[in-house]
């Protein structure tokens, strides 16, 4: 989730600055970085997150946002922002539900 | 860096894109104005943005007070309008020997603005902020997500 409201924060920038000239847009890639931190068996919870610039420049202003491709991203990280969030509510549940039958 | 980040973001696109909208409207208004304050005629005007937030106060601030858990590289900034500047392209010259600006020769020299252009720029600047509008209800409802763990 601190992945995704990351990410979420960079790709609103991108789309903000999706007129500036000479802006280069940024992303993270957090769900391969979690991945790779896992394998190395460092614990998720202390994982930072690296955030990047791509320079590769679409428009002819020097700027390299793809508004389209932006907007969809917004959106899927949304959800998966969404996914995430209701996995630790009925991770919760579960735990509760445990301790209600005590 | 945190949702409500994404929010003002999304805020700061709005306001520079309702900015860029007054400007092309003022251009559409004038496309026909022989003269302006200054006695010639009306010059288009053109939105500067610049992103901010990567070299300002906030940008220091928060990179300074960066714990090991939160996220390292480039920082999210938003966009602001870094001024609005005069079109230097020259002003078109009309034969219209009936128009009180007419020169000797019967031309009246019209603003440099082109309707097409300005109507273009419209939809863009309507679009780019309709997007921001998405961003800030996707961050929105990201929020609302994760208030609802609580429940």
């Amino acid at each position: 989730m601190r992945g995704a409201e990351m990410r979420q924060t960079l790709l609103t920038s991108d789309l903000a600055n999706a007129d500036t000239p000479n802006f280069e847009p940024t992303d993270v890639d957090f769900q391969a970085q979690l991945a790779s931190a896992i394998g190395q068996g460092t614990p998720p919870s202390q994982v930072t997150f690296q955030a990047s610039t791509d320079p590769q420049t679409t428009n002819t202003d020097g700027n390299g946002v793809d508004p389209s491709q932006t907007s969809a991203d917004l959106a899927q990280n949304g959800l998966l922002y969404d996914a995430l969030a209701q996995v630790v509510s009925s991770n919760d549940q579960t735990l509760q539900y445990a301790m209600e039958t005590q | 860096m945190g949702l409500f980040d994404a929010i003002e973001i999304a805020g700061s696109g709005m306001n520079a894109e309702s900015i860029s909208m007054d400007v092309t409207s003022e251009n559409l208004a004038n496309a026909q104005s022989t003269t302006s304050a200054s006695g010639q005629p009306y010059q288009r005007q053109v939105v500067q943005l610049e992103e901010t937030g990567s070299n300002g106060f906030g940008a220091a601030l928060a990179s300074a007070m960066t714990g090991s858990n939160s996220g390292s590289g480039p920082v999210a900034g938003g966009v602001q309008v870094a001024g609005i500047a005069n079109d230097t392209t020259p002003d078109q010259l009309v034969y219209d020997p009936g128009n009180p600006s007419a020169n000797k020769q019967g031309y009246v020299k019209m603003p440099n603005v082109s309707t097409v252009t300005e109507m273009v720029d419209l939809i863009d600047e309507s679009n780019s902020y309709q997007s921001d509008v998405t961003a800030m209800q996707t961050a929105k409802d990201m929020f609302t997500a994760g208030l609802g763990i609580l429940k």
